[in-house]
C-alpha cells in the first residue's frame, strides 16, 4: 500500500521535473503530499502507543527520580540530569548508555 | 573453585575499600584462573579491567555484556522453538512449577526480569485469571441464597482489588520485540508492560513489586550480586525473589548423560534450527560456569534476602531459588 503511494509520488515528481518550470512542480507536489500525509498518519497508528500506566513504576535508572513523558518526541525525560530515554515500538529503552543528552546534541551519554 | 575465589574476592572488596587489599586479593584470585598473557596484566590492573567468564572464555567485564547482547540478538527469533527442541519441552514444566510455587494472588505486581519472550508473564496472567474465576465461582456458589447482608455487600464497590500487573524487563530489545509480537498474536495486553532495562540498574523505584522473577537469565548478568541488590531494592517488604536457573546435577550418571547431551547435541540442534552454533556453545558453557545451588543460595543471602531455599527440578538440571525481603 505504501509502495503505491511512493511510486505515485516518484512518478509525479519525475513527470513534473520533465515539464521544468517550478510552478507546476509545486502545484503537483502539493496533491502528492496529500497521500504522503496519510502515509505518515497510518504509520503513526501502526506504531503502538506508550502505556502511560508504566509511568507509575518507571524512574530514571541513574537518579531514581520520576520521569516526564514527552509525546512529541516520544521520549521519557529526566529534567534534573537533562537526559531523554527513547521509546521504540511502545517499549521504553531505559539503558543509561542509550539515553540522549538534551542540552547538547550528542547522541549518547558517556558511560559511567 | 574459580567461582568461589571470585566470591571471596568480592567479599573482601566489599569489606575493605583499600586499594592495596583490592589489588592483592584481585591478583591472587586472577593468578589462579588466568593463564598465559593475562597473568602479566594482573599486577597492574585497575578495577575496570577485571575479567570475567564468557562461557569457558575469559573476557574483560565490559565486553561480556556486549557479547551476551549479541548472542541473544541472534537467537531471539528462534528462541522459543529452540527452547522446546533443546529441553524436549521440559522447560514448560519448569516454568509451570515456578508459577505453582509462586502461587500469585489477584492484585500481585510482578517484575519479570530477563523476561525476553514473556513466558513467565503470560503464565502469571493466566494463573491470576484462573484464580479470579475460581474466586468468583466460590462467591457465586456461596451466595446462592443470599442473606440481606450479602445483598448489601454486593452493592458496595469500594473493595476493588488492585489490578495485577506484569512488567517484562530485558536488556535486549530483540527479545522484547519477539515477546510483544507473541502477546499481540495471543491477544494478551491487559496488565502487561514491556521495558528495556539493565538488571544491574533497574529503572524502577524502591518497594514497587510483590514478586521478582528471573528465569534463565541471571547467569548472563555480569555482576550477579548487583542484580540481587537491585532485586532487593525494588521488592516490597514481604516481596518474593524467585530465580530459575540451570544448576549442578548431583547424580553422577545423570550428570554424564547431561554433559554429553549438552556439549554434543545442543550446539548441533542450534546449528540446524537456528543456524548458530556459537551462541548455543556459549549457552552450555555458561551453565557450567554458574555457581551451584548452595553457592548461589549464599549469594542471595548475602544480598539481604531471608528464608532462602532452593528446589531441585529434573534431578538438579534446574534449580528454583526463592528468598523473601523482610
Amino acid at each position: 500500500m505504501f509502495k503505491n503511494v511512493l511510486s505515485r509520488l516518484v512518478t509525479e515528481t519525475v513527470r513534473s521535473r520533465r515539464y521544468a518550470p517550478n510552478g507546476p512542480v509545486i502545484q503537483r507536489l502539493i496533491p502528492a503530499s496529500g497521500p504522503v500525509r496519510t502515509f505518515t498518519d497510518r504509520k503513526g497508528e501502526a506504531q503502538p502507543q506508550f502505556d502511560a500506566s508504566l509511568l507509575d513504576v518507571l524512574v530514571c535508572p541513574l537518579s531514581k527520580k520520576p520521569l516526564r513523558y514527552d509525546a512529541e518526541t516520544n521520549e521519557l525525560i529526566n529534567e534534573e540530569l537533562g537526559i531523554a530515554y527513547p521509546i521504540l515500538d511502545g517499549i521504553p529503552n531505559m539503558i543509561p548508555q542509550e539515553a540522549r543528552l538534551i542540552q547538547k546534541d550528542s547522541a549518547e551519554t558517556p558511560t559511567h | 573453585m574459580a567461582a568461589s575465589m571470585r566470591l571471596l574476592v568480592r567479599r573482601a572488596i566489599r569489606l575493605s575499600h583499600k586499594n592495596i587489599t583490592l589489588t592483592a586479593a584481585g591478583a591472587a584470585a586472577r593468578s589462579d584462573c588466568c593463564r598465559g598473557p593475562l597473568v602479566c596484566r594482573c599486577f597492574s590492573d585497575e578495577a575496570e579491567d577485571r575479567s570475567t567468564h564468557f562461557g569457558f572464555e575469559t573476557v574483560p567485564e565490559t565486553e561480556k555484556a556486549k557479547r551476551v547482547y549479541k548472542v541473544f540478538e541472534n537467537v531471539a527469533q528462534k528462541y522459543d522453538i529452540m527452547n522446546d527442541a533443546m529441553s524436549l519441552g521440559i522447560h514448560r514444566m519448569w516454568k509451570d512449577t515456578l508459577l505453582h510455587v509462586m502461587h500469585p494472588q489477584p492484585g500481585a505486581q510482578l517484575l519479570d526480569m530477563a523476561g525476553g519472550t514473556g513466558d513467565i508473564s503470560f503464565r502469571f496472567l493466566d494463573y491470576i485469571r484462573s484464580q479470579e474465576e475460581r474466586q468468583k465461582r466460590r462467591v457465586a456458589r456461596s451466595s446462592q441464597t443470599p442473606s440481606w447482608r450479602d445483598i448489601s455487600n454486593n452493592y458496595s464497590t469500594q473493595d476493588e482489588p488492585r489490578e495485577s500487573r506484569a512488567v517484562v524487563c530485558d536488556i535486549n530489545k530483540e527479545m522484547l520485540k519477539v515477546g510483544k509480537q507473541k502477546a499481540d498474536s495471543l491477544g494478551v495486553s491487559a496488565g502487561l508492560s514491556w521495558v528495556v532495562g539493565d538488571a544491574e540498574e533497574l529503572p524502577f523505584d524502591d518497594d514497587q513489586f510483590d514478586i521478582y522473577t528471573i528465569a534463565f537469565g541471571i547467569r548472563n548478568v555480569t555482576h550477579i550480586d548487583q542484580a540481587l541488590q537491585e532485586a532487593l531494592r525494588v521488592l516490597k517488604p514481604g516481596g518474593r525473589f524467585m530465580c530459575l536457573e540451570f544448576s549442578k546435577v548431583n547424580n553422577p550418571i545423570l550428570s554424564r548423560i547431561y554433559d554429553a547431551y549438552s556439549f554434543q547435541m545442543i550446539p548441533v540442534i542450534g546449528e540446524v534450527i537456528a543456524g548458530d552454533w556459537k551462541s548455543y556453545q556459549y549457552l552450555v558453557e555458561s551453565i557450567r560456569k554458574f555457581p551451584n545451588q548452595e553457592e548461589f543460595k549464599g549469594m542471595i543471602e548475602d544480598a539481604g534476602f531471608y528464608c532462602v531455599k532452593y528446589y531441585n527440578l529434573t534431578g538438579g538440571v534446574v534449580a528454583l531459588h526463592s528468598g523473601f525481603k523482610l
